[in-house]
């Protein structure tokens, strides 16, 4: 089996259970999941850039917050549709990037990660300056949603005989929605880094020299994958204020999140796309499941044990279990799957 | 015409003049050796005319083109390819892998053209074929890079060299770290380059080593040219003898 097909196997079952698990979820666990599927579009599309060509990124929000806030401003002053500033979101997060990216891939190493760091701490006092027009740290409502009436109307006919309400049906749709957009991302990531394209970022990573000796432009590759990247998370970005119905200050700008793509990415394994996808579910997935487990009852005693005292360490615990993760399986889940795969089956063809 | 001419090629470190003055040519399919102790400024020439360092002056003429001021990967793609002092590879990449990187074009956009054909044939004529049941059919080696003894690392960089379809190869020091063995199967390779009509730039610290490869020698010592000529006339060379000396017999 080629990489490209294990990878794209590894992705389609991955996709088929989030999509079959919707209707079985609780309300509270389809919301987490339906951001959970969004920051895995973010994950993978830091991934792209950061995950194959090592230069790594960590004010990758910027790309969400210059979409975000294009999308949701347009839309709440200029009163613009969704289908107009959806697009113009993505366009001015690849026009930012690029802009970004000709001065900033001259630099090396930690160079480069810090000026990136800058970038999201510079937008979000600019956000806060301009807070009456952005709503500051606040936010500002109003914002047309993207699963909007009309639409909802029509299914509920449909729905109704299943016995779904209104909101239920509501929360459906943006989760569905997401789902469409992290398997497209997905899809389409797959095939752009097992591609001729992903070889070449890849081998970035790994010796720029020895690339730029064998006559490819390594500026150029690294222009074009840091455009994708930015279009990946700007169109993430740009949608995820038409669900939220506003632009949040925290979900645009949060260098929590900036981070947390590093993590997802790495806890999956780098530049593996199919690998950033599931570190995105376990890090937007893995505090929640703590909090559930919280909820639990050992047989242990008369009464049982209630197990509520993890709810106060839950985020704790989530930290510490990652930094075990990153200890133990330092490659990241899809290699270490790979190895033990390559191992019991014989090799896996590369390329 | 001559395949590449270096007009007073002048690079400092600081205050240290690494390359002084520099001229000389290569006439197509000629191998020209370009010999020096350690430190000469032999490696510093290739990364002047690879674009990796700018001269503090002096021109580069490729095809009677200038390309002083081109970057890397654009002199690669006018036909000029180098063999790394130490080798450069692609570490988590399997031999196979390594050297179709070089067979890729360096567009983003254009319609695919099968790197395979390309990428065997590079190992084919440089040895890096896997032993096969079928004789006639090479297959890349499938291994890490890091499993390759010292002269197997320099067949990949060969390759990856030759993958480029160069007009003209730089080959630095490729005899250093290797054994005895070694040195005779790459000198051999070589050889067998050189017979293909492949034109070549042998950088050396060794000139007895390279004596019975080149056609012609330029000596350097301190960034200097001090000798030119046949490898007959340069070991006849007092200054060079000299050099030689005191160079600890280079
Ligand atoms: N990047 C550099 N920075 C500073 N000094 C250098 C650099 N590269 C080479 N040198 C110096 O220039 C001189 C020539 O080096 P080099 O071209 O590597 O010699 P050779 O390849 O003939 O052994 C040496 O003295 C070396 O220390
Ligand atoms: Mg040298």
């Amino acid at each position: 089996m080629s990489l490209r097909t294990l990878k794209f196997v590894l992705l389609g079952l991955t996709v088929i259970v989030a999509g079959a698990v919707g209707p079985f979820l609780p309300s509270k666990w389809m919301t987490t999941l339906m951001y959970a599927q969004l920051f895995a579009v973010y994950a993978m599309g830091w991934d792209i850039l950061s995950g194959m060509t090592g230069q790594i990124s960590f004010g990758h929000i910027f790309f969400v917050a210059v979409s975000g806030y294009t999308a949701g401003l347009l839309n709440l002053y200029l009163k613009w549709p969704i289908w107009a500033t959806v697009p113009t979101g993505v366009s001015m997060a690849v026009l930012a990037g690029l802009l970004f990216s000709v001065p900033a891939l001259r630099l090396r190493g930690p160079y480069f990660s810090l000026v990136t760091l800058i970038l999201p701490l510079a937008a979000a006092r600019l956000v806060i300056i301009l807070a009456d027009w952005t709503g500051g740290e606040l936010g500002k409502f109003g914002v047309t949603p993207l699963c909007q009436d009309s639409l909802l109307n029509t299914l509920e006919g449909l729905l109704s005989r299943l016995h779904i309400d209104s909101f239920r049906l509501y929360q459906y749709c943006n989760y569905y929605f997401f789902w469409v957009l992290m398997t497209a991302v997905g899809v389409g990531l797959v095939w752009l880094s097992t591609s001729r394209i992903g070889k070449i970022l890849e081998a970035i990573r790994e010796n720029e020299e020895a690339v730029e000796a064998a006559g490819i432009n390594v500026a150029k590759y690294k222009i074009f994958a840091f455009a994708v990247s930015a279009s990946v998370v700007g169109l993430g970005g740009a949608l995820s204020v038409h669900t939220n119905e506003a632009v949040f200050f925290n979900s645009l700008l949060s260098l929590t999140s900036s981070i947390e793509m590093i993590v997802a990415s790495v806890i999956g394994g780098m530049g593996t796309i199919v690998g950033a996808l599931w570190g995105g579910f376990l890090v937007r997935g893995g505090e929640q499941l703590i909090r559930e487990i919280a909820q639990w009852k050992l047989p242990i005693g008369a009464e049982g044990l209630a197990l509520s005292f993890l709810e106060r360490w839950a985020t704790f615990i989530f930290f510490a279990l990652l930094l075990v993760l990153l200890f133990f399986a330092r490659q990241g889940l899809l290699p270490l799957l790979m190895g033990l795969f390559r191992q019991r089956r014989g090799e896996i063809r590369r390329g | 015409m001559a395949l590449l001419r270096v007009e007073n090629l002048r690079k400092s470190f600081g205050g240290l003049m690494a390359v002084k003055d520099l001229s000389f040519h290569v006439e197509p399919q000629e191998i020209l050796g370009l010999i020096g102790p350690n430190g000469a400024g032999k490696s510093t020439v290739f990364n002047l005319i690879m674009g990796i360092l700018k001269p503090d002056r002096g021109q580069i003429f490729f095809k009677g083109q200038e390309i002083t001021h081109w970057p890397t990967y654009k002199i690669v793609n006018a036909g000029i390819a180098r063999v790394f002092q130490i080798a450069q590879y692609f570490p988590r990449k399997t031999v196979y892998e390594n050297v179709e990187i070089s067979a890729i074009p360096n567009e983003i956009f254009t319609r695919a053209i099968d790197p395979t054909p390309k990428t065997l044939q590079s190992c084919e004529r440089t040895g890096l074929c896997e032993h096969s049941s079928d004789e006639n059919r090479c297959i890349c080696r499938q291994e890490l890079p890091g499993m390759l003894p010292q002269g197997g690392l320099r067949r990949l960089e060969l390759a990856r060299a030759i993958g480029t379809d160069p007009e003209l190869l730089l080959l630095d020091e490729p005899f250093a770290g290797l054994s005895h063995a070694e040195v005779d199967e790459i000198s051999h390779l070589i050889a067998s380059l050189r017979d293909e009509g492949q034109t070549i730039i042998l950088v050396d610290h060794n000139m007895r080593g390279v004596m019975r490869l080149v056609d012609r020698i330029v000596v350097l010592c301190f960034g200097e040219k001090i000798a030119e000529g046949t490898p007959e006339e340069v070991a006849r060379n007092p200054q060079v003898q000299e050099a030689y000396l005191a160079g600890g017999g280079f």
